[in-house]
């Protein structure tokens, strides 16, 4: 108990101190600071580095069931969703078996309680890539100098076929997870600047959203 | 729902017709940041986390980040992120972001090696690292100054970092945390084709029949590639094959076609069993027009140790009748002897019985470097000889649970699609091959088996080796921020090198140090031994990531030395440290970054540093204020007994004097000086410069007053210098703002056009050029020049020294299956293997700080087979004790999660702090390489 205030206290007299330097502009003169921050205090371990007795965070995923309407809010505008549900028995994701599209398909999303897959996930935006007659590297059927260009011409937006999920997006546990109910390490302080009354609930990516601001020479030049 | 779904397809389907016809795509398609709503700015940048190397599209509002999208234009990702990468939006946001210098001092004010932390000023911060360098010199001369780098520099940090250390401090003590994740990869290129990094880009996913993971899990570690991979099995599923080679079950064999388990290090065994099918089953499969015209076979001596520590050393001294030597329990000796002598196994003695050796033979080890000779072919395939599949099966099964004719299968199964006539195939691979006490070789191995069937440097064919961090490559590896090498693939102990450096740099002819051989794993046994006192942990976490941690912790805190870390976030480094900096992050600052595929990127300063953060760049630079020629280019004795000449007279006949300061001649130099502060032309306009022209912080610097910047445009100067040592040797980087302009190039960029497969004469200016000079008419030339010349001999050694040219050509090398040098018995009875996961970044100082990322994986667990819990008395969700000879940790068991281990062997990832999974690992290394083998070591697991 006694670590704990000490700490505590180093903590709060640190963060103070922090704070105070990070918003003023003002050189301050170097005066004699007592050393009050532990090194254990710095460290996510909040312990010393020797201790071997160290409880780890434990992880304890929602048990909501899938379907249940519960949702994460997006982090950002446009940001990939978290797993609000209990995934035991969904995953893992095989070829064949992706149990996430059964509910997660727009065509049923809605019905099933979940959140549809949006429009960018039904796009390809690699161009086919395929080696010439004469051995030359072409993309979409054009022979190409570089693999890469700002100019939009290099940009392809193929929807993909019969509405199929785009092969890239078939590991969706790559962008999106379980989330643990306990407490976090350290608060973010990250704002979230929604352009959309419901960013934090639903994509816009599509249709000219995709392309927005990707010209960054011709934009600053 | 479905009908915005279907205006989507439309406008997209209109989108595409105008790309196919090479129009602009319509203007209201066009967006530009003019357009872009609610007052963002979007700009182009490369990804912080692995070295896939994606681009992501940046939002900034206000002078903060509010949003990450994948950037629709970028050929890596094309429009896709995984998690981490859309969550590059908050890495820099953590609440505990270091805002102030931080010192350990008493309650008077003075540094005090056991006192607490207390803010300090910038100017403190270096008065204090300028007496601890000084007083480091002063003891040990330039070794006792070292500074533990990283793959995760930008190109321009690594390069300032490098300039300084090697040019003004002349000390080699400068290694990166990429030692640890593909030096093994870069030696074997060395070896093989004589020049560093792939042959291959990513491309290759997309043309190819049949993707084999060696020791990878892409699906985990290399998200976006894993996707490219995903699309292009599922476009053709029958004919594209997937092939997962691990040691345990992970998402990598969630999409595989076939899934091979096998024990730790028998990799070495299972290349060689292809290339025995290929010469002794299949010979009409090799291409001998291509062997005769560009490659030969070699070998090296095989007793060359475990890369540990050796008898002898300080630390390891003096052996006592316990078996304890030094600062080294009896426990820890166990492992540690086997690299002086090692008794050979009976699952080796077929593989080495062609070198002389039997089961129960005592090899005596000697550091063996990294010479080898040339063979006859001949003699390569005797070598193959005891490869069959009843041996390679019998010692590398790793499911003891899976039926041994199942397993066959499954090998004649792989052979036979490496072997199949027009197939093509790449193997990847990454931590798996690299962290191996043999890394080097079972690396030169891959390209035996795709040599052999001319299946290397093809479109969609060819072993391609993944690097792990988002700079390994681009300033690791290209910049040489290693302790022996130098920019562009050159050696600090080649006179010629140095001597090109030593122009270029405008440094007295003598100044470099020759003797580069400080790796990461020695700077830490020479601060355990008392030589190096001035250690700087630089954009890396060198007390989390470095195995045996107990060790260098101890050795850090507990002897006379001075420790730094510079970083974003306070991580286990920082509690060990003596000087805490607030480092700028990644978009608060420049930067360019290279990836895997030789794709180097460029980004502009996104948003101001929080606190009094800078740069790693600027901070360089401050402290090379504090040194003047007469401070560090006197003479100096090395350890060898080597002298480093005085320069100081040299130095004034270059224009300098005794009080030049080393910024004065590293930094802001003339030519320097030459690239301006353009705020109004592009990159240049529209960006904070905080490291060039200040900013509105206006942070005091390390002389007290205001931060105005340098005044002229650093950032360019360090490209453009560091580039003028790789064009027209094959390295050849375009112009600064070039970059800003496209999503990437892949060097060499030659005329403006970047190289997509090296040595192919069709693709790669340098190998036609190469071709048309030797006028053999190959289709290729492997035209490294890094030990082109070797003696002749047999597996046993050399019969012939006089050294052959070996222009062009590449090499086969015979290397034997062997034993990694800690192998589970009875007491410490299961494999352990580290790794990453998917949502964390290395040691997590930046992604357990993004809620997020911190809630899908809050905690490293250990997981481990039903059946091994069961055996222990665990079940899922208790608590274990992992613990090996040289310590333990406390963790939750997990036998239903992503990663599945066989019986036998467990996995716990070290990126959290609590579970320091790196007090547990050993440091064995491979010999040649000296990175660390994290893959594999003994332990016991217990309930706690």
């Amino acid at each position: 108990m006694k670590v704990i205030n000490k700490i505590t206290l180093g903590l709060v007299a640190a963060t103070l101190l922090l704070v105070g330097c990070g918003s003023d502009t003002t050189p301050a003169k170097q005066e004699v600071v007592k050393p009050t921050i532990t090194a254990e205090s710095l460290s996510l371990r909040k312990s010393t580095l020797n201790n071997e007795d160290l409880k780890p965070h434990g992880t304890k995923y929602s048990d909501t069931y899938a379907g249940s309407g519960h949702k994460i809010k997006r982090a950002f505008q446009d940001a990939p969703p978290m797993i609000p549900h209990d995934v035991t028995g969904l995953i893992p994701i095989k070829i064949g078996d992706n149990q996430c599209l059964g509910c997660h398909m727009p065509e049923v999303a809605s019905a099933m309680g979940a959140t549809p897959i949006p429009a960018s996930h039904f796009t390809d935006f690699r161009p086919a890539t395929t080696i010439g007659k004469d051995g030359s590297v072409e993309k979409d059927g054009h022979k190409i100098k570089n693999t890469s260009s700002e100019k939009l011409m290099n940009v392809s937006i193929k929807a993909t076929e019969g509405g199929k999920l785009y092969g890239g997006r078939y590991n969706c546990t790559q962008c999106h997870a379980p989330q643990d109910t306990g407490v976090l390490a350290v608060p973010n302080n990250f704002e979230a600047d929604y352009t959309h009354a419901d960013g934090a609930s639903k994509s816009t990516w599509e249709g000219t959203k995709l392309m927005e601001g990707i010209n960054t020479y011709e934009s600053s030049k | 729902m479905s009908l915005s779904r279907r205006e989507f397809l439309k406008s997209s389907a209109a989108a595409s017709a105008a790309a196919a016809i090479g129009m602009n795509v319509p203007t209201e398609l066009e967006a530009s940041a003019a357009t872009a709503e609610s007052g963002w700015r979007w700009d182009k940048a490369a990804c912080r986390f692995c070295g896939t190397g994606c681009g992501i599209m940046m939002a900034t509002k206000n002078g903060k980040i509010v949003a990450v999208k994948g950037d629709p234009a970028a050929p890596v990702n094309r429009g896709l992120n995984c998690i981490k990468g859309y969550f590059n939006a908050k890495i820099m946001y953590g609440a505990d972001r270091l805002t102030q210098p931080l010192l350990r001092m008493d309650d008077k004010g003075n540094f005090d090696k056991q006192g607490k932390f207390a803010p300090v000023t910038w100017e403190r911060a270096f008065d204090e690292m300028e007496l601890n360098i000084r007083k480091a010199l002063k003891a040990s001369g330039p070794e006792g100054v070292a500074v533990f780098a990283s793959g995760q520099y930008t190109i321009m940090e690594g390069y300032a970092a490098q300039k300084m250390m090697k040019g003004g401090f002349r000390s080699n003590a400068i290694d990166p945390n990429a030692r640890h994740c593909m030096a093994s990869a870069v030696v074997g290129f060395y070896q093989t084709f004589g020049i560093d990094e792939p042959s291959g880009c990513y491309d290759d996913i997309e043309l190819t029949d049949t993707v084999v993971s060696w020791g990878s899990n892409m699906a985990e570690m290399h998200p976006i590639l894993w996707s490219r991979v995903t699309d292009r099995k599922l476009s053709d599923p029958d004919r594209v094959k997937v092939i997962n080679m691990s040691t345990y079950r992970h998402r990598t064999s969630d999409l595989a076609d076939i899934e091979i388990i096998f024990t730790p290090n028998t990799d070495l065994a299972m290349w060689n069993y292809i290339a025995r099918e290929i010469v002794y089953n299949n010979p009409d499969a090799i291409d001998w027009d291509f062997l005769k015209k560009n490659i030969i076979f070699a070998a090296s001596p095989v007793n060359m140790g475990y890369g540990m520590r050796r008898a002898g050393e300080k630390s390891v001294m003096p052996v006592r009748e316990d078996g304890s030597a030094g600062k080294y329990t009896a426990k820890e000796m166990e492992t540690y002897n086997h690299e002086m002598v090692h008794k050979v196994s009976a699952n080796e003695a077929p593989a080495l019985k062609a070198y002389g050796y039997k089961e129960g033979d005592d090899m005596v080890n000697k550091p063996a470097g990294l010479k080898h000779w040339e063979i006859s072919f001949e003699e390569y395939k005797k070598f193959l000889e005891p490869y069959t599949l009843d041996y390679v099966a019998k010692i590398s099964k790793g499911d003891p649970d899976e039926d041994i004719n199942a397993f066959k299968k499954k090998l004649q199964t792989l052979a036979d699609l490496y072997i199949e006539k027009g197939r093509k195939v790449v193997s990847f691979w990454t931590m798996g091959m690299n962290q191996h006490t043999r890394g080097t070789w079972v690396n030169t191995l891959s390209y035996n088996v795709h040599f052999m069937l001319n299946k290397q440097a093809l479109p969609g064919s060819g072993a391609f080796s993944l690097t792990g961090q988002p700079s390994a490559c681009g300033t690791a590896r290209e910049v040489g921020t290693f302790c022996h090498r130098l920019p562009a693939d050159m050696m600090v102990k080649n006179p010629h090198h140095r001597e090109k450096v030593e122009k270029r740099w405008k440094i007295p002819a003598g100044t470099l140090n020759p003797v580069g051989n400080q790796h990461i794993m020695k700077i830490h046994r020479d601060i355990e031994d008392g030589l190096v006192k001035f250690a700087w942990v630089n954009v890396c976490n060198a007390y989390q990531d470095s195995a045996n941690a107990k060790h260098w912790i101890k050795a850090a805190r507990e002897m006379d030395n001075f420790i730094v870390t510079s970083d974003g976030y306070p991580g286990i480094s920082a509690m060990v440290s003596d000087l805490v900096l607030p480092s700028a992050m990644i978009y608060e600052k420049w930067g360019a970054y290279g990836n895997a595929e030789r794709r180097s990127q460029h980004w502009r300063q996104q948003v101001l540093p929080v606190g009094h953060a800078m740069s790693d760049t600027w901070q360089w630079m401050e402290l090379s204020k504090r040194f003047t020629v007469k401070d560090v280019w006197g003479p100096y004795t090395l350890r060898n007994g080597k002298q480093l000449a005085d320069v100081r007279k040299a130095a004034h006949d270059l224009g300098y004097t005794d009080d030049t300061t080393m910024y004065e001649i590293l930094y802001a130099n003339e030519e320097a000086k030459s690239y301006k502060i353009d705020m109004n032309s592009f990159p240049q306009k529209g960006y904070d410069n905080s490291d060039c022209s200040g900013d509105s912080r206006n942070v005091i610097g390390g002389d007290g007053k205001v931060v105005k910047g340098c005044g002229f445009m650093v950032h360019e100067y360090l490209w453009e210098e560091y580039a003028s040592f790789g064009r027209g040797h094959g390295h050849d980087l375009a112009p600064f703002t070039v970059y800003h302009k496209v999503r990437g190039l892949k060097w060499p960029v030659v005329d403006g056009k970047e190289t997509p497969w090296r040595f192919n004469v069709k693709y790669d200016p340098y190998a036609a050029a190469a071709v048309k000079k030797s006028g053999n008419g190959s289709d290729f030339a492997f035209y490294g020049t890094l030990a082109k010349a070797l003696p002749y001999g047999n597996l046993m050694g050399v019969t012939n020294s006089e050294k052959k040219p070996l222009t062009n050509k590449a090499k086969i090398f015979a290397r034997p299956y062997m034993d990694p040098p800690e192998v589970p018995d009875t007491n410490y009875d299961t494999w352990l293997c580290t790794g990453r996961v998917l949502e964390h970044w290395h040691s997590g100082t930046m992604t357990m700080r993004v809620p997020e990322l911190f809630r899908a994986v809050p905690e490293a667990l250990c997981y481990m087979n039903p059946k091994t819990a069961e055996e222990k008395g665990l079940k899922q969700g208790d608590l274990c004790w992992v613990e090996s000879r040289r310590g333990r940790v406390k963790a939750h068991v997990e036998t239903r999660g992503r990663n599945r281990p066989p019986r036998g062997l467990v996995f716990v990832p070290w990126f959290d702090e609590k579970v320091f999974i790196n007090k547990v690992c050993l440091d064995a290394t491979c010999p040649q390489s000296k990175q660390t083998d994290y893959k594999k070591c003994a332990v016991k697991i217990y309930k706690a």
